[in-house]
């Protein structure tokens, strides 16, 4: 299967779970390529934010902490900037901090953007990916290069029992 | 708990910090005995409770143990108590607990449960945007998450109403109390060898 298709069959796994929910801007609602791997899934799984990464990073831990499975959505690798605070200051200490009592569970998505056809210019192409590993420890950074290895990696998120985020190519819905 | 016994619990604290056999920060509480205990009688067992830095009289209030407390104060941790049971999670960032208190109260209410998320904050927090945007979303969205401001009007020792040029007033849904604080931001006042 095709890049793109293999993200559909593994949102479409995780959505099976009783304890998942997907939450983003353009989860319910079209304006980037993720919504393309969603908008088959029940609207009821599917949690459209506002644009407060912040926020929704924070509020997905504290979903997190009371069972819920949440796969976080965020469109663009230079959009979690913004939800610096919430993911390294929190989730990915929060292990250490509690002793190992709580372990939030998070997955969550983004994609370097495409430059072709369209470039999308260096606010919207970045990748972040060897930045975000050195950075977090609790969390773990998986990049989704082939598509033999996605629908594996989004199972091993799901069955583990630490958060992870799994980095997408935009440029390979086309192309892989 | 009683004021007397909050008080007692914080100069133990004070003594065995003062004694040099807590490597770390210490955040005690004191000045607002009173006002958390009419407020924590309306916090029930089974409620989430999301505080900060000084939050020994919240854990302590909601009925952790005063002895797991303790421990946890000795080794370092008065800045991120935590607990299971009864649920209790503290973080030690300006702003950073609100989302997390936020997310919980939904999950609640996504699962059709009946229990509270109580957020306590101070009045510096209060007035950034992420308050803002929490609170909104709360209360558009129906959750039941109750905040609640402790005005002292200091961040560490940054005057709140100074900084930024003034002070709003909390919505009338969100408790919001004044005090002095009994303690300096963290430690006690006094110099520590260790």
């Amino acid at each position: 299967m095709k890049y793109k298709d293999e993200l559909i069959r593994s949102m479409k796994w995780l959505a099976d779970k009783d304890d998942t929910i997907f939450i983003g801007q353009s989860v319910l609602h079209s304006g980037n390529a993720i919504y393309n791997t969603l908008k088959d899934i029940d609207e009821e799984k599917r949690i459209e934010v506002p644009v407060f990464e912040e926020v929704q990073m924070g509020m997905s831990t504290g979903m997190a902490l009371n069972g819920i499975v949440p796969i976080c959505c965020f469109p663009r690798f230079d959009f979690m900037l913004r939800c610096m605070d919430s993911l390294v200051n929190h989730l990915d200490k929060m292990q250490t901090m509690t002793e190992g009592t709580f372990k939030p569970k998070v997955i969550m998505r983004t994609s370097i953007g495409s430059t072709n056809p369209l470039d999308g210019g260096v606010q919207h192409t970045q990748d972040y990916t060897m930045s975000f590993k050195s950075m977090l420890h609790e969390v773990d950074v998986v990049l989704l290069e082939e598509p033999d290895n996605i629908f594996t990696e989004f199972q091993s998120a799901y069955n583990g029992d630490r958060s992870t985020l799994l980095v997408e190519y935009g440029d390979y819905y086309n192309d892989k | 708990m009683d004021k007397k016994e909050l008080i007692s619990f914080e100069e133990d604290i004070k003594k065995i910090y003062e004694d040099g056999k807590i490597k770390a920060p210490v955040h005690l509480s004191g000045g607002n005995e009173e006002q958390l205990i009419e407020i924590f009688k309306n916090v029930d067992k089974d409620d989430w409770v999301f505080s900060s830095w000084r939050n020994h009289y919240h854990a302590l209030l909601h009925g952790v143990d005063k002895e797991f407390l303790k421990d946890l104060i000795v080794r370092g941790k008065s800045m991120s108590v935590y607990s299971d049971k009864p649920k209790f999670y503290s973080s030690s960032i300006v702003g950073g607990i609100i989302p997390i208190a936020l997310g919980t109260a939904m999950s609640i209410k996504m699962k059709g449960g009946e229990n509270k998320v109580w957020c306590f904050v101070g009045d510096m927090t209060f007035e950034s945007g992420i308050f803002y945007e929490c609170y909104k979303y709360s209360r558009n969205f129906d959750l039941p998450l109750q905040f609640v401001v402790e005005d002292n009007g200091l961040s560490t020792n940054t005057p709140t109403e100074e900084t930024w040029g003034g002070k709003q007033t909390p919505p009338a849904d969100v408790y919001h109390y004044e005090y002095e604080r009994t303690y300096p931001h963290h430690g006690t006042g006094n110099w520590v060898l260790f």
